[in-house]
């Protein structure tokens, strides 16, 4: 019973899991999605900790939790906190944002915190009682466990779009109920946990099953009763749009990709890098948000001159450059103001490229336009075909420093190749994009086009880019041909009271004249980046700028990333000293969520070397290295493979997916042939997941990018396949370990404690990693956990067991 | 307040001076606050709106530049503290307000003040007040993220609109839109952080404040 429980507990607290993580996107933001892993996998360590410390306390302890009425107990109180947990925290008045501003929100985050918790203890119990228990078989503890979560990954998906995030949640904690009416008649009378508990038990057992069922049912059920609802952050874009009077939500679609609520109202009124000169109402609009953030706005365009008010738009400088234009692509991430402004110019073809479907779909019909919804470095890979102005339109988020962790590839020195390989000779890139103060974005995209037209060999990179803003956005120009006569553009920032920033031949006296800063920022910096490249100096340039506005790489792919940590405190000042302006980054955010992981690990970890006091049952430091460091490894191949996989896929929900499913599923099927493995192979192994792991450093990066040539099956099957190897290895050694290196129950319940908690803080470092190094260093990370592993891996303490 | 708060701050035109020496803030702030009223923060009417930090209501007064024969628009009365500042100091205020609690509530205060130079309208202060237009001044009160064209129609040649414009959870710059002959110059005067703040943070908390320079 005890495997089958393993595997629906696994099942149960990873769809949790994945729920969690999409309430967190909707009510919070998605750096804030790392407490939920934290707070999952602390679940865990605690429960191995908590064995520990039974172990000193009470003689055979294994055998009488293990048995089927403790585990059945587990189980019951996994549910019922679950689902008691989540109800209490929708009604927590937490605000994360009023945490430097009011001591009790310190007190109701850790309520929630430990309310969340309690689930995953209750499940870690039962699984590392499994692995303590019942050794020999760790191998399949190992793939009941991982086959469990695999299913408990992609589970949640087909249930979102019926039922939405809180009936989902209490329906994945009611499934591990399942098994507890039941008992399975055994003889072998080795193993305590076979023992069949008396009918009055099971009885028992069956009818708080029932009540637990029908009271939850019954809860869900009533109008206005207990259901969670899962509302966005009274932060949000959505939240605050919907305190304007009539303006409501006429429908809301939940799925894979996120919560989709369609809104009217009279008072939607879009229109970034508007000038001044327009005077007319603008078109009526209504607005999609994306778990109530990133709106899209459609405009109702019933008449010719509903598209008018686009003329008067920044972006529209570089559709002016380009008379009559034919074949128009728009890369649309968020916003929905660059279709009007192509409907305006008059082309014959428009093509809008919109990764995702619920969006692609209302565009597709709401403007008759083709609208291709694929991730766009894939469709760019694949496409042959030349603009003559390519748009890419992407505002970020509501919150500034919330999308710090958020990978795009829309802005790496990369994709302006690919967009500068498919404009016509004539062609112009569009990138219209928020002002920010200090200037951070503008020189950052400045510095990738410059980059990028280098490495296509544009003689004079500096003559094909001009930059114009207004008071509160910028749009960059890139040109294939050099600008030699600026006129038409001078004029039309003139003539809409936009300023420039930097053209060819710009001096001080055309900038800052209509929106007007104590000095032109943003010129000053952008000139002083021009000469640094043109004298050779542009390193010495990124190295001495306050914020981190290097071009991006593939490899490190976060525009909205800009924090340099050796410049914090010139920061902190720069944001008016005040503490809360920091904590809205999402850096800092995971940086104090690391910090608080750090602790809570240090503590789990060391209740059981001060409250055991025989020197004997001590756990061996070597040992808790190994385990640390398989732990770690695990994650770094899991985080490694979700972010690289953002690249083929475009949407980190459904790499989040492919790549849970597939490590799981392949490193459960490792975990069950390491039964046939013996003492001696774990070096073995060790040694050839290091050497796999080196070459997916050396070599994946090219089998990427062929693979993001391909079919959408093709890419599929491809990035499944690609995990097989490297899953299968990573699954060995944690099974092994705790067959071939430990000898006692408490000792593998402290090994549990010690997996746990390094997959916590790797996963939070991982982040770090990435952002700061770049994505192929995380892999390298996984390649010296294990190496750490096989140094620690002594497999004579077998020959003492 | 006046002296500490404001003109040690480089507020020194004498009738904003004046004007908010002789304004009773305690009257336009929610008797449970009453202890706070000349505090150097904004504080919650309800609604999830605020009375201004005093500081920005003097600031953003004198910045207009009034010399007492100005017809002026303000968008957003909220408690109508702003309204009646400018009407010390202007010929005539119009204010609208979106939120009809307070709109009333605002309205019958003012009345009471004696405050006969103020207008009031219950509305959306997106369209301006046409039938009243041109002004020579134009106040929003409100953060917003892009400045409404119907106001820019309704100001008068070499008039002066003032708000802070940005996102209402970053940075705000405050900001001075001057209009010559159809011609539009955007100042940034000061940057502005928001504590973020919305009706349903006021509601459970009133002492959390926003808008400090």
């Amino acid at each position: 019973m005890i495997l089958a429980a393993v595997f629906l507990l696994s099942l149960s607290s990873l769809a949790l899991e994945v729920l969690l993580t999409r309430v967190f996107s909707i009510s919070q933001w998605n750096h804030l999605s790392f407490m939920v892993i934290s707070i999952a996998l602390f679940g865990f360590a605690a429960a191995g900790t908590f064995l520990n410390i039974i172990d000193t306390q009470k003689k055979d302890w294994e055998k009488r939790l293990s048995s089927s009425g403790p585990v059945k107990i587990f189980i019951i109180l996994y549910t019922v906190t679950a689902i008691g947990s989540f109800m209490v925290l929708n009604r927590i008045p937490l605000d994360y944002f009023r945490l430097p501003l009011e001591p009790v929100q310190i007190f109701y985050l850790l309520t929630a915190y430990l309310l969340l918790t309690l689930p995953f203890f209750f499940a870690g119990l039962v699984i590392s009682l499994a692995y303590a228990f019942i050794p020999e078989k760790s191998g399949f503890v190992y793939f009941a466990s991982m086959a469990g979560s695999a299913c408990g990954a992609i589970i949640p998906f087909p249930f979102l779009p019926f039922l939405g995030e809180g009936r989902s949640i209490i329906l994945a904690a009611l499934i591990p109920l399942i098994i507890v009416p039941f008992e399975k008649p055994t003889t072998n009378k080795k193993h305590a946990l076979t023992k069949n508990i008396s009918r009055g038990k099971r009885f028992a057992f069956q009818v708080t099953c029932l009540f637990i069922v029908l009271m939850t049912g019954l809860l869900v059920s009533v109008e206005d009763g207990l259901e969670p609802k899962v509302k966005p952050s009274p932060y949000k874009d959505l939240s605050r749009f919907l305190q304007f009077p009539d303006t409501r939500i006429f429908e809301t679609v939940t799925g894979l990709r996120g919560r989709f609520d369609s809104v009217h109202s009279p008072y939607t009124r879009f229109a970034p890098g508007l000038s001044l000169k327009f005077k007319d109402i603008l078109p009526e609009q209504w607005v999609i948000y994306k778990d109530g953030d990133t709106p899209f706005f459609i405009y109702k365009q019933q008449l010719q001159k509903d598209e008018w008010f686009s003329k008067f738009t920044l972006p529209y400088a570089g559709y002016m450059l380009v008379p009559n234009p034919e074949h128009i692509l728009l890369i649309q991430d968020g916003g929905g103001s660059g279709i009007p402004c192509a409907m305006a110019s008059g082309a014959c073809n428009i093509t809008v490229v919109e990764q995702k479907p619920k969006i692609a779909h209302i565009v597709r019909n709401h403007y008759n336009i083709p609208v291709v919804n694929q991730n766009p470095r894939a469709f760019m890979a694949q496409s042959d075909k030349h603009y003559d102005i390519i748009h890419i339109e992407n505002w970020g988020g509501s919150l500034p420093g919330s999308d710090a962790l958020t990978q795009g590839y829309l802005f790496t020195t990369a994709s302006f190749s690919e967009y500068l390989n498919h404009l016509t000779e004539n062609g112009i890139l569009i990138m219209a994009r928020k002002l920010l103060l200090p200037p951070a974005d503008s020189i950052r995209l400045w510095a990738g086009a410059y980059e990028s037209l280098r490495s296509l060999e544009f003689e004079n990179p500096e003559r094909h880019i001009a930059v114009l803003r207004n008071w509160s956005t910028f749009t960059l120009i890139v040109s294939v041909r050099p600008f030699n006569d600026m006129t038409g553009l001078k004029d039309f920032a003139r003539d809409m009271n936009f300023d420039l920033v930097y053209i060819p031949g710009i001096t001080k006296e055309m900038v800052n004249r209509f929106n007007i800063f104590d000095a032109p920022y943003h010129f000053f910096e952008i000139s002083r980046l021009a000469e640094a490249y043109r004298s050779g100096t542009e390193e010495a340039y990124f190295e001495t700028y306050p914020l981190d506005v290097a071009p991006q790489s593939d490899s490190r792919p976060f525009p909205g990333r800009f924090l340099k940590w050796n410049r914090l405190k010139a920061l902190y000042k720069i944001t008016g000293s005040r503490f809360y302006s920091l904590f809205m980054s999402g850096e800092i955010v995971v940086c104090v969520v690391f910090l608080e992981a750090l602790v809570i690990a240090v503590f789990l970890l060391m209740i059981p070397v001060f409250t055991i006091k025989k020197q004997d049952k001590k756990p061996n430091i070597s040992l808790l290295l190994y385990f640390l460091a398989v732990g770690a490894g695990f994650m770094f191949l899991e985080l490694f493979f979700i972010k690289k996989y953002i690249f083929i896929f475009g949407d980190p929900v459904i790499s989040f997916t492919v790549v849970l499913t597939g490590i799981l599923v392949f490193s459960g099927f490792g975990g069950c042939c390491s039964q046939r493995i013996g003492p001696g192979g774990l070096r073995y192994v060790l040694i050839a997941l290091i050497a796999v792991l080196i070459f997916i450093f050396l070599g994946l990066d090219p089998m990427i990018h062929r693979i993001l040539e391909l079919s959408k099956i093709l890419q599929y099957t491809l990035a499944t396949l690609l995990l097989i190897l490297p899953s299968f290895l990573v699954g060995l050694p944690f099974p092994l370990g705790m067959r071939f290196l430990l000898n006692r129950p408490a000792h593998r319940a402290y090994a549990w404690t010690a997996n746990g908690c390094a997959s916590v803080l790797t996963s939070i470092i991982s982040a770090q990693i990435a952002i700061s190094l770049g994505i192929p260093i995380i892999i390298l990370c996984a390649a010296a956990a294990y190496l750490v592993a096989l140094l620690m891996s002594n497999t004579k303490t077998i020959g003492q067991k | 307040m006046v002296s500490l708060q404001i003109r040690l701050r480089g507020v020194s035109d004498k009738k904003v001076l004046n004007a908010m020496s002789q304004v009773p803030r305690h009257r336009f702030v929610p008797k449970e606050l009453l202890s706070q009223a000349y505090a150097d923060h904004p504080l919650p009417i309800g609604q999830g709106q605020t009375i201004s930090q005093p500081y920005i209501v003097a600031l953003m007064t004198e910045k207009l530049k009034l010399i007492g024969n100005e017809r002026i628009l303000e968008i957003g009365t909220g408690s109508g503290y702003q309204a009646a500042i400018l009407a010390k100091v202007a010929k005539e205020v119009y204010t609208i307000e979106i939120k009809e609690k307070l709109y009333k509530k605002a309205e019958s205060l003012l009345r009471s003040l004696g405050f006969s130079k103020i207008k009031t309208r219950h509305g959306d202060g997106y369209f301006g007040w046409p039938e009243a237009a041109p002004f020579d001044c134009i106040m929003i009160t409100a953060s917003i993220d892009h400045i409404p064209p119907p106001l820019l129609k309704q100001l008068k040649d070499g008039g002066r609109l003032i708000l802070p414009l940005g996102n209402p959870f970053s940075y705000q710059h405050l900001s001075l839109v001057t209009k010559y002959d159809d011609e539009y110059t955007v100042k940034q005067i000061t940057g502005v952080l928001f504590v973020p703040m919305t009706g349903h943070a006021l509601d459970q908390n009133p002492r959390v404040t926003n808008d400090i320079p």
